[in-house]
């Protein structure tokens, strides 16, 4: 970790500024969206029209997030996206933690048909079967309501089952082996042994999920009807489209107000999340 | 457990509407929330809409409530068009679907045809009607009639008027006024065309119009053409209407006029029409939204469309309808609230202050003579004397889309003649039967 | 690589006595996310499999019709050109985006303070694509600023980004790589960290130059990394959805924009025709199958195990 390759070679004194100058550049290209839209939320309309090119607001208005903010309900989209992230992840640490124990450290009859089905069922995109989930969903009676988006996502990500079966792999077996032969349970093992040593994997899919939650548009889109239960993605598709109008720059004030906690969250907790992010691997064993 | 239960409800659910479906007229059962209207209810509705549009669907909801209380009114929306009614259709088969909801003119049909709609010609034509089916104009009920009765009412028109840059005209030398010329009844397709050719002599875009049936048909019937005779296509045999659409392509052919779909992206039409680039804009009093957002709503005014000789045309009207779920729970209360939506009073709530529509009832003009634009009266002649789309066109999912799109587009981009193009309309509609 | 390690030989021995009630706890452990699979994926799949042979519009009765929805959508252009696309853009996300990452990775490897190009770098990932789309979707609007500045700046016809069918499908690519290569930099990054610097330094005193050091040595270092981010990559950049919907406005003009996904959702949400799009849905599920294959059998050649 702390080794770092120093570039200071003798004969190469440009590459440095080249280098640097190179990821600046690329950098500055990943933040512009981002002021573009800041920026653009805080201009007249006018502004907008007639003078495409000029960068900085001139007035300067409020009014874009005055609008957009009372046209729909964001403090309680907040809250929805809020809370179906926490439930979506705090489930999906839980079982996908539980299945790769198994998998990893349990035999039992039919595991390896069981895993290869998880492995291919990863292969499935969930938009392949939007209809056919729709008809599930109404045949639960959870059509309009939000456990359509948390049961499904606690209980169904292959992919966090692989991953955790890694990470449950590359742990010592001698922990666990000294447990059971003092007689715990494994119930008991997994809790006091497994889940305690598996907190960056566990940080990291936390995230992943955290993310995926947040971002869902698809599912809630056809499976939510009143205004009331909406998510952020799906309050700022509202603001999308041909009933916009002209006014991007309430749409962009929209956006912000649908992207900025995010990123404050982000900014705030950005070496845990990297971190996080870095030591996982995200199974590249 | 929970899984059972809801099968057990599930099941429940199915029986009784199976039960409601085979026994609708007699109507034996107790009905304790459906007794009398002022029974409490909830009624749930949607439509589609952007954010601004809904808060006037919410001042109907509150206004509903003040008057109603023992009634709950819920609003859901979706904000484009055609997930609206994607959603819509999945809600009816999961029967999750809201109790009164719109429905789009191209839709109207498919959904009469499917059995999905309450029969509301008794609501209609009751005495005391508060949305007397006398007060609508006959022919904007378009597809959402069959031989059974009314299925559905128009809640609100959008004439195509032809909205005008007064800039940009003048900066095209243009010193005529339009709506004047119209109210002389001096405003013939020679003097539109004219106009048209010196916009375009001074690098801008003569008219824009969408892609759509309310273009191409309101074009033939302005033009004394004739796009069908009842149900049958005809306008590849008529001469009047195949010279009529000749007249169409080549004026598309050779950009005097756009199609605004195909405009180049962001706000497209709009921005043109905003910044001065453009004469003429075929479109509806939502118009009006976009003008005063951006700033100088008195440079622009409305028209009609031109005809050969200058007397006012029949033109095309966009129409959305209201309908009632034929498995609705709470009958009355949907129904007196679909009334009262539909009614004169009800579409005041929501076209005024210059709202997006036209007033479909009798009752409820003066929304639109507001003020705004200058010759508003033109939206509400328009109105009375239009089209929605033909019933045969409307009664096929997606055959008026694909019609524009298919066979319209080729012969605005040069691909294709004016015969060729009503030839293949013609054969489209056959394979739709 | 996943079938490998699942089939790990195991010493065979006796099981010892704890081992008994084993069976039970393997069932236990994995039973919520097997009864999700089964309840969410597996019967919801199988339904699409079966409508793939029948006729039903949601409202009315089903007609079963055979094998007419697969011959309908294997000779419909439209579905086609979603096939094309869908392949187009894997093809330029992937090497584009991986290629672009690893390059930052390695230039940020080799920087003291990285941290702040990080959150620069990942700012993108941790935005809804909706918001991602909507952004861009404004930025690139023919009257908007990148097209005036070209203008302005360069004397050019500005290109209509997202209205010329050539360019929408570029602009789409551009953006997805924009919004994930963030993530890609984070992990390409710790795999650089994590080669041991024993490794490096015997390269450098074996006078190797940093380029030839950084092909010869670290590529197949972490080319597992590298495989499993393809991998990845290509399934998501098979699922593209969002961008399309939202960036190009109903994919695009003229359908330039139209991937398998939005195909399917085009045709069997909005226009209720189930069965035709759950065949376009098998037909997706065995193209993504074909070529994940391709990609593992591929690995056994590229990828180095060594480490």
């Amino acid at each position: 970790m702390t080794s770092e390759a120093t570039t200071s070679r003798p004969g190469l004194r440009w590459g440095p500024i080249v280098m640097h100058a190179g990821l600046i550049i690329a950098a500055l290209a990943m933040v512009f969206p981002f002021i573009w839209m800041v920026l653009t939320s805080v201009k007249t309309l006018g502004q907008l029209l007639n003078a495409p090119l000029s960068l900085l607001p001139d007035p300067f208005t409020w009014d874009n997030y005055i609008n957009s903010w009372n046209a729909v309900a964001f403090p309680l989209a907040y809250w929805n996206s809020a809370y179906i992230a926490v439930l979506s992840v705090v489930g999906t640490l839980i079982t996908s933690a539980m299945a790769g124990y198994a998998f990893a450290r349990i035999k039992f009859r039919g595991s390896g048909v069981l895993f290869v089905i998880f492995l291919a069922t990863q292969m499935i995109p969930k938009q392949v079967t939007l209809i056919p989930t729709y008809v599930v969903m109404s045949t639960l009676g959870w059509v309009d309501s939000h456990l359509s988006l948390i049961v499904p996502a606690m209980l169904v990500n292959p992919f966090a089952v692989f991953l955790m079966r890694q990470f449950i792999l590359s742990l010592p077996i001698e922990l666990e082996e000294a447990a059971l032969i003092d007689g715990c349970g494994r119930l008991r093992i997994f809790f006091s042994v497994i889940l305690p040593n598996l907190r960056p994997g566990l940080s990291a899919l936390a995230i992943i999920t955290a993310l995926d939650a947040w971002n869902n548009f698809l599912l809630p889109l056809v499976l939510l009807n009143s205004p009331e239960l909406f998510t952020v993605p799906l309050l700022l598709s509202q603001f999308q489209g041909q009933y916009a109008g002209v006014n991007y720059g309430l749409i962009m004030a929209a956006s912000a107000l649908s992207t900025i906690p995010m990123l404050i969250v982000f900014i705030v907790a950005q070496r845990q999340i990297l971190n996080s992010m870095a030591s996982s691997g995200l199974g590249g064993k | 457990m929970t899984s059972k239960r809801s099968t057990i409800l599930a099941a429940a659910a199915a029986g009784a509407l199976m039960l409601s479906g085979c026994g609708g007229s007699s109507g034996q059962q107790p009905a304790p929330s459906s007794g009398d209207t002022t029974a409490p209810a909830t009624v749930v509705w949607s439509t589609w809409g952007s954010p601004s549009e809904l808060k006037r669907y919410e001042d109907f909801n509150s206004k509903f409530k003040e008057k109603h209380p023992n009634i709950t009114v819920k609003l859901q929306s979706v904000p484009s068009y055609s997930d609206f009614h994607a959603k819509l259709l999945a809600q009816l088969t999961s029967k999750t679907a809201p109790d009164v909801f719109y429905v789009g003119d191209d839709k109207i049909g498919q959904f009469v045809d499917s059995g999905a709609l309450l029969n509301v010609t008794d609501v209609l034509k009751a005495p005391n009607a508060v949305a007397p089916y006398d007060a609508f104009n006959p022919a904007t009920f378009g597809a959402a009639t069959n031989d059974d009765g009314i299925f559905a009412a128009p809640n609100d028109v959008n004439p195509d008027a032809l909205w005008y840059d007064k800039t940009a005209l003048k900066d095209a030398g243009i010193t005529d006024d339009p709506a004047t010329l119209a109210a002389a009844g001096k405003w013939t397709t020679d003097t539109f065309l004219a106009m048209n050719a010196k916009l375009k002599a001074k690098g801008k875009t003569g008219t824009m119009f969408w892609n759509y049936w309310a273009t191409h048909y309101g074009w033939i019937s302005s033009q004394g053409g004739k796009a069908y005779d009842g149900d049958k296509f005809v306008a590849n045999t008529d001469p009047k209407s195949v010279a009529a659409v000749d007249q169409l392509g080549k004026l598309f052919q050779d950009k005097t006029f756009v199609v605004a779909d195909t405009l180049p992206s962001g706000a497209g039409a709009d921005s043109v029409f905003i910044s001065h680039k453009a004469g003429f804009f075929a479109q509806g009093r939502y118009t009006i939204g976009t003008l005063k957002e951006a700033g100088k709503p008195e440079n622009y005014d409305i028209v009609d469309w031109p005809s050969p000789d200058g007397t006012p045309p029949s033109t095309g009207l966009a129409a959305s309808y209201l309908a009632i779920n034929a498995a609705t729970k709470v009958p009355d209360a949907a129904k007196l609230f679909w009334s009262e939506y539909l009614s004169a009073e009800g579409q005041k709530i929501r076209l005024a202050g210059g709202g997006n529509a036209v007033p479909s009832i009798k009752g409820a003009d003066d929304v639109v003579l507001d003020g705004y634009p200058e010759h508003a009266q033109t939206f509400l002649d328009m109105r009375d004397r239009g089209f929605v789309n033909y019933a045969a066109e409307a009664r096929v999912p997606g055959l008026s889309t694909d019609i524009a799109e298919k066979k319209f587009l080729p012969l605005y981009q040069g691909k294709a003649t004016a015969q060729e193009t009503l030839d293949g309309v013609a054969d489209l509609i056959a394979k739709a039967k | 690589m996943t079938a490998q390690s699942a089939g790990l030989p195991q010493a065979r021995r006796r099981p010892p006595s704890w081992r008994r009630r084993d069976r039970w706890w393997g069932w236990f452990f994995v039973a919520p996310q097997t009864i999700g699979m089964i309840v969410f994926v597996l019967i919801p799949f199988t339904l699409t499999f079966a409508l793939s042979f029948a006729k039903w519009s949601g409202l009315g009765p089903i007609r079963w019709i055979g094998m007419s929805n697969y011959t309908d959508q294997l000779t419909d252009p439209v579905f086609l050109r979603s096939i094309v696309n869908t392949f187009v853009i894997a093809l330029i996300t992937v090497p584009v985006g991986l290629g672009a990452s690893i390059v930052v990775a390695t230039l940020l490897e080799k920087l003291k303070t990285r941290s702040i190009y990080l959150v620069m770098f990942f700012a993108p990932v941790v935005t809804s694509s909706i918001a991602v789309a909507m952004i861009w979707q404004q930025m690139l609007r023919a009257d908007g600023m990148i097209s005036e500045f070209l203008a302005t700046v360069f004397g050019i016809t500005p290109p209509d980004w997202l209205g010329d069918p050539r360019l929408a499908l570029i602009a789409v690519c551009m953006v997805a790589i924009w919004s994930s290569m963030g993530l890609n930099v984070v992990i390409f990054l710790a795999g650089l960290k994590n080669i041991p610097p024993s490794v490096l330094e015997a390269a450098t005193v074996d006078g190797a130059s940093a380029v030839s050091q950084f092909f010869r040595i670290k590529m197949p270092l972490i080319s597992p990394i590298i495989f499993y981010s393809t991998i990845v990559a290509v399934i998501s950049s098979f699922q593209t959805f969002d961008i399309v919907y939202v960036l190009t406005n109903d994919a695009g003009p003229d359908n330039a924009t139209r991937t398998m996904v939005y195909h399917i959702y085009d045709v069997g949400y909005r226009s209720a025709k189930f069965g035709v799009a759950s065949a376009a849905s098998v037909i997706l599920l065995l193209i993504t199958l074909v070529v994940t294959m391709i990609q593992l059998a591929a690995q056994k050649k590229l990828v180095n195990y060594d480490l």
